[in-house]
């Protein structure tokens, strides 16, 4: 009872450090949303915080859509595939599709889901790079990260955009029709393989333990948070109106009252509860149990350093690095989020 | 007979039944219960339903074995179908890259989660997934339905792999029920290719799980007994890992119970496949849940306790009203619309949308409740009186409650 899910899991294990080590792809297409129009700049840049009219053909950016609160209800990577089209990639389309509608006003701007025209895969790891080029028309060797181009694979026309999701230096993720996706996979495959890599399978190591071990979010990690309590506050701009912005402003002033921190168990196998799987997390004490200061977001393994890792999101200040604490009766101490530095 | 509609207050109690107004139910003398109590009273009281309704299946199909195996093979194909063409991905978080059948086990908690099963999900991973509850009104209706409702959650998982095909297959088992005494139901679903066991029949789907050491057995301290929507701590949402977010008001139309789901479909399958016809069918479901509705009210204390908790005057002494009164909270707490013709000391006629109270389109479950509502006018109120459909206009479910001398009841 309680074993670890992860630590003792060796095909997880394999496909965690296929990516750290070699290269590991996997299918990973998003919802995809396209958005058209003379006013679409302007548009987005009212959506989002980041900073939309900036970015430069070809490039992508993350960001996240506010609420007039202030609170994250999604974060996405926009990438500007022409001077007037820009894809938004999402797994929350059919909330952006309501609130962008709710809040579209005089903007003339039209989008359209094309989730089902376009298949994703990812390739991450070390050695992407020398897979992508093995396989790929035109070499990606100059290919920025954040930055999106068409190219061939296989003699298929793919767009292809490096980023990921991994925390990977080296990273690229295919874009496809459909129709093409098996034969893709297949050469894909074959490549990764023959680089000492392989197939990642397993939901858990793509979205969960790849991502965190890299300080990484995953959508409910950043549910009712604001940028400033997850640290996606240094890619707001703020010389421009966007939704939340006035409830930012307030917070940037009084300061944020949560910080998102890591932490790590210290025991092998135990019982927590967190966010990742729904509900509230297992709430967090410090020294009475009559004070609750947090909960706990996510908890996951990195097979890097070999511990259990996750993420609590605190009352600010009352956590600090290398505080140790109790959880459900379990040894813990506070680190930073990221695994990987 | 009067077509008189005593002075209530209010007059139109439970009239508009939406869910915009839906504060709280109204019973005819203005008790006002809230939304909460409502869906756990209603909830209960169709379990109890579905509870006799099995009855009349262990009677049709007496072997186990064979019975559970039939609904099972009935729940798997109807969900299935259910998920291939209804099934909301988006409605439940299932996002695109999530191939193969471990989705199942998103659309299996929020349905928990709507039915008051409330509890954790412990594990969601490609190759296993695990769900503990802690509550379930359905544990009073038979291991059958445990086994069966794990069939439910296969079924859907298998449509919503074939939207994405090439995932690995999943094996739902239900290791733990309620039903069976033990203190949660857990649901443990394991990839075979991962975690080899040897192959069994649908209605043997409950364990041991394989992956026994990896579950996470939440000590009774910890136990919960509300759904996230009506706990604080979840700041009255439901919200999965995926971000799939609903508040309460979401959840009572989607109320559906064990006998709409799982075991009047099966009394039909057991027709189907020839155990009875359908008349011998109706007559034994029709037994079984007039005793049920009388046992409902048998201990004159449970009278006592429905005056008290429907605000009934002492001037209401024995009459169709305190039945008539308890069956609008129902359809209030079932968001089934229904209009009063009469309402008085000598009759009671109400007026029901008969495809609301089909509740998951289960065409025979109108006239499972008139058994059962029958039954209870025998102790609720007296054996002079009967309650009976009468002259339904078509869509509706008419039915009257007034004194009935009938030498053959």
């Amino acid at each position: 009872m309680n074993k670890n899910i992860f630590k003792y899991d060796d095909m997880k294990r394999s496909e965690h450090m296929a990516v750290r080590n070699h290269v590991g792809w996997y299918f990973w297409t998003h919802q995809l949303l396209e958005v058209t129009g003379p006013d679409v700049t302007a548009f987005l840049d009212y959506i989002y915080s980041g900073d939309i009219a900036s970015l430069a053909v070809g490039r992508d950016r993350y960001t996240t859509m506010l609420n007039e609160q202030g609170e994250i209800i999604d974060d996405v990577v926009i990438m500007r595939i022409s001077e007037d089209t820009y894809w938004v990639s999402t797994l929350y389309a059919t909330k952006a599709d309501d609130w962008w509608y709710y809040h579209q006003g005089d903007f003339d701007v039209e989008w359209t889901e094309i989730t089902e025209d376009w298949q994703m895969l990812a390739v991450q790891g070390p050695k992407s790079k020398e897979v992508l080029n093995a396989l790929c028309g035109e070499s990606v060797d100059s290919q920025k990260f954040f930055e999106i181009r068409e190219n061939e694979l296989d003699g298929i026309p793919v767009k292809i955009n490096r980023a990921g999701f991994t925390g990977e230096k080296w990273g690229y993720e295919i874009y496809m029709s459909p129709d093409d996706l098996e034969a893709i996979e297949k050469a894909v495959d074959a490549e990764v393989v023959k680089a000492g890599g392989m197939r990642v399978t397993e939901f858990q190591i793509m979205a969960w333990t790849l991502p965190t071990e890299a300080g990484i979010y995953y959508m409910r990690d950043l549910a009712h948070t604001n940028p400033f309590e997850t640290g996606l506050d240094r890619n707001i701009k703020w010389d421009k109106d966007f939704i939340g912005k006035d409830a930012l402003l307030a917070i940037r002033e009084s300061g944020p009252e949560r910080e998102m921190v890591g932490f790590e168990v210290l025991e092998d196998d135990y019982y927590i509860r967190a966010k990742q799987y729904g509900g509230p997390g297992e709430p967090v004490f410090i020294e009475t149990e009559e004070e609750e200061v947090g909960r706990v977001s996510k908890l996951v393994y990195s097979y890097v350093k070999e511990v259990n890792n996750g993420y609590i999101l605190a009352k600010k200040g009352t956590l600090k690095i290398g505080d140790r604490i109790r959880i459900h009766g379990h040894d813990c101490i506070i680190t930073k989020k990221n695994w990987l530095v | 007979m009067s077509r008189k509609i005593d002075e209530r207050i209010p007059q139109d109690s439970g009239a508009g039944t939406t869910i915009k107004e839906y504060v709280a139910l109204q019973s005819p003398w203005n008790r006002l219960i809230s939304y909460q109590e409502a869906m756990h009273y209603i909830s209960r009281f169709e379990s109890v339903l579905s509870a006799a309704a099995i009855q009349a299946l262990r009677i049709i199909v007496p072997d186990y074995a064979e019975r559970a195996q039939m609904m099972c093979e009935d729940a798997i194909q109807r969900l299935y179908m259910t998920g291939k063409y209804y099934g909301d991905d988006d409605g439940f978080g299932i996002h695109p890259f999530m191939c193969g059948e471990y989705p199942g086990a998103l659309i299996g908690d929020k349905g928990d989660d709507a039915l008051l099963m409330c509890g954790r999900c412990n594990d969601f991973g490609t190759y296993r997934c695990e769900k503990e509850l802690d509550v379930c009104d359905w544990d009073i209706v038979g291991s059958e339905l445990c086994r069966t409702t794990t069939m439910s959650l296969q079924g859907q998982a298998k449509a919503a792999a074939e939207r994405r095909p090439g995932g690995p297959t999943l094996d739902y088992m239900m290791v733990e029920a309620k039903g069976c005494g033990d203190r949660h139901c857990r649901i443990i679903a394991e990839n075979r290719d991962k975690y080899p066991a040897p192959p069994h029949e649908l209605w043997q789907s409950f364990g041991p799980a394989v992956t026994d050491d990896y579950k996470k057995y939440t000590e009774e301290e910890d136990c919960v007994d509300e759904s996230m929507m009506f706990r604080e701590e979840c700041n009255y949402h439901f919200v999965n890992g995926t971000n799939n977010e609903t508040d309460s008001s979401n959840q009572m139309i989607n109320l559906s119970t064990a006998a709409s789901l799982y075991v009047l479909p099966a009394i039909s399958e057991a027709v189907k496949r020839g155990y009875v016809t359908r008349e011998q069918a109706d007559h034994i479901l029709h037994c079984v849940l007039e005793a049920a509705g009388k046992a409902m009210f048998g201990e004159r204390y449970a009278i006592k306790g429905l005056r008290d908790w429907m605000g009934v005057p002492n001037s209401i002494r024995e009459d169709g009203r305190l039945l008539a009164g308890l069956i609008e909270l129902q359809l209030q707490a079932l968001v089934c619309p229904y209009e009063i013709e009469a309402f008085n000391e000598k009759e009671c006629i109400l007026v029901i949308e008969r495809s609301y109270l089909e509740i998951t389109g289960t065409k025979d479950l109108p006239e499972a409740h008139v058994s059962m509502w029958y039954g209870m006018a025998k102790t609720l109120i007296n054996a002079q009186w009967a309650l009976w459909e009468e002259d339904s206009p078509e869509g509706k479910l008419r039915i009257k409650i007034a004194k009935r001398i009938d030498k053959f009841a």
